[in-house]
């Protein structure tokens, strides 16, 4: 078998385009030229690896669950895969997207950079007040850090859960470019989302114990992962309780 | 430059439960083009064979129920194709299509199209010869299965979870095959059905307005309307 085409090393640079006419409409034709590719890239990205996060509202108690998969379109790379980070004792973001790429340079870690460069922010946050961020402040500092990003996003889409003053529940999720959106019972994200909405919409209750509340959101993500093909292969579940974090692997269909 | 576009998606959702000795099929009465609602009060379940309704007593027994959602301009036309092969049938067999086969004529018949489909989502149900509730399901060129339950449409992505979690119904691929019909009682499955349509009705555009529920069994078919949400 032959390779078309030469296989080309990271650092070599694609030859320059040929110079072409500018044409009067140059701007407006670049600008959406620019809206084309990011239009017809952005959901390939985000359906690259496949994931599915889920965060749930209780009494005086959240959780929130991610699946385990990694994997590039198809092909399954790893199945113990962390999409949920702890900024700190009561607070936690996971991130579905683009997780990371063995392949292709300059995708590598985004999920993990965005990750990393979130807890550096919280730990100039906390040497400075001397306290842990409220959720809603971090979600902020979410919101920023991705908005800096506006025209060359980083491709993933956060749901934060987290328990702020007097222990109560916050959960909230935004897009990659970092719009907000608040919630009081469940947010959902990743490539099973759409399912998520329909099991969380049926499934949800308001006011659950923590032990219903775990049972609740590990039904609804099993159910949702088991109609997508990108996510699945078991769930991390987190209860966050005012005096307790109980972390649960969680097994389901395991293929 | 305009061009010839021939398809538009009119949204809505389409549910199909098997159980034992009966078959529920429901589906929302929502029309909608894109951001708006072209009608609220749109049947997309057709009692196939009711076009003997009039004509002989014995056709009475309606056994098979066809809910669509997709193009509605398709659909009525699919439903017309249908009901016409079907009184062929009945005229050369002098007996009624059982459900197994308008399942099969279904198929053929959006297979015929296979190159310029009927843009239709199709869920049949209804009794099988042996009085066992039946689920087709199909996409828009014909490929189909039995199942024990199906939703399709708009709000089928939403609602599968849901019925998967409540209703599991065994792997096709067992050998010797498990009977695929659900273990709940013929009120506790409308009941399934009016919750899934409640939840997707919160997340979907294109589901709302009404519920309509057809009820087959061996008694013949009940209709049972419900409200949802109309925003």
């Amino acid at each position: 078998m032959s390779v078309s085409a030469p296989l080309r090393s990271p650092n070599v640079q694609p030859p320059p385009p040929a110079p072409v006419l500018q044409k009067p409409s140059s701007l407006l034709a670049a600008t959406s030229d620019w809206a084309v590719s990011l239009g017809c890239f952005a959901p390939q990205i985000f359906e690259y690896n496949g994931s599915a996060v889920v965060a749930m509202v209780g009494k005086n108690c959240f959780a929130i669950a991610s699946d385990r998969r990694l994997g590039v379109q198809l092909q399954m790379i790893a199945t113990d895969f962390q999409r949920v980070f702890k900024v700190h004792d009561k607070l936690y973001i996971g991130l579905s997207g683009l997780a990371t790429d063995a392949q292709t340079l300059w995708v590598s870690h985004i999920l993990l950079d965005c990750y990393q460069r979130l807890v550096f922010r919280h730990k100039l946050y906390q040497l400075r007040e001397e306290r842990d961020m409220k959720p809603q402040t971090f979600a902020s500092l979410v919101s920023a850090l991705l908005y800096e990003k506006r025209f060359g996003p980083y491709f993933c889409q956060p749901v934060i859960a987290g328990l702020g003053d007097n222990n109560e529940p916050f959960i909230c999720t935004m897009d990659c470019i970092g719009a907000k959106e608040l919630a009081e019972d469940f947010v959902v994200s990743g490539t099973a989302s759409e399912s998520l909405y329909g099991a969380c919409e049926s499934m949800y209750k308001p006011n659950m114990e923590p032990e219903e509340l775990f049972e609740t959101i590990s039904q609804a993500l099993q159910a949702s992962v088991d109609r997508d093909c990108l996510a699945g292969y078991g769930a991390y579940v987190l209860i966050v309780t005012p005096t307790e974090v109980q972390e649960r692997v969680v097994k389901g269909r395991m293929d | 430059m305009a061009r010839f576009d021939p398809y538009e998606n009119n949204g809505g959702t389409c549910v199909a439960v098997a159980g034992a000795d009966y078959c529920v099929v429901a589906a929302d009465t929502r029309l909608s083009v894109g951001y708006s609602i072209l009608s609220r009060d749109h049947s997309k379940i057709a009692q196939l064979g009711s076009v003997l309704k009039f004509d002989v007593q014995q056709f009475r027994a309606e056994k098979c129920v066809l809910a669509s959602s997709g193009f509605q301009g398709d659909i009525k036309a699919l439903q017309k194709n249908l009901a016409a092969k079907e009184l062929v049938y009945e005229h050369n067999h002098n007996k009624k299509m059982s459900c197994p086969a308008m399942a099969q004529l279904l198929s053929n018949t959006l297979y015929y199209k296979r190159f310029f489909p009927y843009y239709a989502f199709n869920v049949l149900g209804g009794l099988d010869s042996q009085g066992k509730g039946c689920v087709f399901t199909y996409d828009a060129v014909g490929s189909y299965e039995r199942t024990g339950y199906s939703a399709q449409g708009t709000g089928a992505a939403l609602m599968m979870p849901v019925l998967d979690n409540q209703l599991k119904s065994p792997s096709p691929l067992l050998l010797p095959a498990r009977d695929a019909v659900t273990p709940l009682s013929e009120s506790e499955a409308v009941d399934l059905v009016k919750d899934v349509f409640a939840s997707a009705t919160e997340r979907d555009i294109y589901t709302g307005d009404r519920l309509e529920i057809v009820v087959i069994n061996s008694s013949g078919t009940h209709r049972e309307c419900i409200e949802l949400r109309k925003d």
